[in-house]
C-alpha cells in the first residue's frame, strides 16, 4: 500500500504541475527534502468518510516561476508575493482534489478547506516533520527544473486495504 | 454579441487563469466583474447585468453551490448560464450540481475545454428554476 499511494501522489502531483503550470517534474526517492529555511509551504485539509491534510513545501525560488506560468505572464512582468502565495495555494488545492478521487474513489464525498500558506520555517517544521506527530500516510519529492516539490499527505486513522485506487497488501 | 462575465473563485490567481484562458476562445468578452466567494457573486449580480457566471465550490463565507441556489430562487438571475470550473472529485457531488443547471469543469482546465463548457451553457438558455 506505501509504494501504491507513493505512485498515486507522484503520478497526480507531476500531472497537475505540469497541467496547471506547465511544470516538468519527476519523482526522486533518493534526494534530501526541501531546506526549510528558505522555504514556503501550503496546506490544506480535508474532512469526509477520511480525514487528513496535504502539505507543499518548496524553495522560495520556485514561487516566482510557477506563478508567472500558471498566470501566462510575458518576460518583464513579475508576479507579486501575494500572486506567488496564491498560486501555491491553488497549486495544493488543485493537486488534493485531484488526488483524493483516485486514493478514496469518486463516490465518496469530501470537503476540501481553504488553502493556507506557512511561511515560517519553525512552522513547516510543525507541520510536516514535528517529533510527536503521526508519520504521514505518504510523502514524495518531485525534482523540479529549478528546484523541488515535496508533497506530504497525512491521514487521520488508516485508508483501509480495497479502498478504491489502493490495492490490499 | 458580447457577453458580460463573473467569475467567482477566492483564488485571484485563478480568477485571472480564468480570465485569461476565456479570452483565449473567440467568445467576445464585454464587462468582466470578480468576485472571492459567493456572497461577494451575489452582490455583484446585484450591481450590474451579467450574462455568465464562471464560479469555483469551495469558497469561504459562501460556496458555489450556495450561490447557485440563491441565484435559481431569485427571477432575477434564476435563468443566467453557470459555468462550474472546481477541483471536486465526488461524482455524486458533480451530478447534484449539475441539476441545478450548471455546466462542470474540472481544474485544471485547456481554453479548449472552458471554451466549449461556455458554448454549452450559453446555447441552453433554459430556464432552471426549480432545479435546486
Amino acid at each position: 500500500m506505501p509504494d501504491r499511494l507513493k505512485h498515486i501522489l507522484s503520478r497526480v502531483a507531476e500531472e497537475m504541475l505540469g497541467e496547471l503550470a506547465f511544470i516538468f517534474s519527476f519523482s526522486d526517492e533518493e534526494t534530501e527534502p526541501v531546506p526549510l529555511d528558505d522555504a514556503v509551504a501550503a496546506s490544506i485539509t480535508f474532512t469526509g468518510p477520511f480525514s487528513g491534510s496535504f502539505v507543499i513545501v518548496v524553495p522560495d525560488r520556485v514561487l516566482p516561476g510557477l506563478t508567472e506560468n500558471m498566470l501566462g505572464l510575458d518576460g518583464g512582468e513579475t508576479a507579486t508575493l501575494d500572486q506567488q502565495h496564491d498560486a501555491l495555494k491553488e497549486t495544493i488545492n488543485v493537486i488534493c482534489g485531484n488526488i483524493l478521487p483516485v486514493i478514496f474513489g469518486k463516490q465518496m464525498i469530501f470537503d476540501m478547506g481553504t488553502p493556507k500558506m506557512i511561511t515560517e520555517s519553525a512552522a513547516i517544521q510543525e507541520a510536516v516533520r514535528k517529533e510527536d506527530k503521526p508519520e504521514p500516510a505518504s510523502s514524495v519529492s518531485l525534482i523540479l527544473e529549478n528546484g523541488q516539490c515535496d508533497l506530504f499527505l497525512f491521514v487521520d486513522g488508516e485508508i483501509p486495504a480495497g479502498a478504491d485506487g489502493v490495492e490490499p497488501d | 454579441m458580447a457577453v458580460n462575465l463573473l467569475i467567482v473563485d477566492d483564488s485571484a490567481v485563478m480568477r485571472a487563469m480564468i480570465l485569461k484562458t476565456i479570452r483565449m476562445s473567440d467568445l467576445s468578452i464585454g464587462e468582466t466583474h470578480e468576485a472571492a466567494n459567493g456572497r461577494e457573486g451575489l452582490d455583484a449580480l446585484d450591481q450590474h447585468w451579467i450574462d455568465l457566471v464562471i464560479l469555483d465550490i469551495n469558497m469561504p463565507v459562501m460556496g458555489g453551490e450556495e450561490m447557485i441556489d440563491h441565484m435559481r430562487q431569485n427571477p432575477e438571475t434564476k435563468d443566467i448560464p453557470v459555468v462550474v470550473v472546481s477541483t471536486e472529485g465526488s461524482e455524486t457531488r458533480i451530478e447534484r450540481i449539475m441539476k441545478k443547471g450548471a455546466e462542470f469543469i474540472h481544474k485544471p482546465f485547456t481554453p479548449e475545454v472552458i471554451s466549449d463548457a461556455v458554448r454549452n451553457v450559453i446555447g441552453k438558455g433554459a430556464d432552471y428554476a426549480g432545479s435546486t
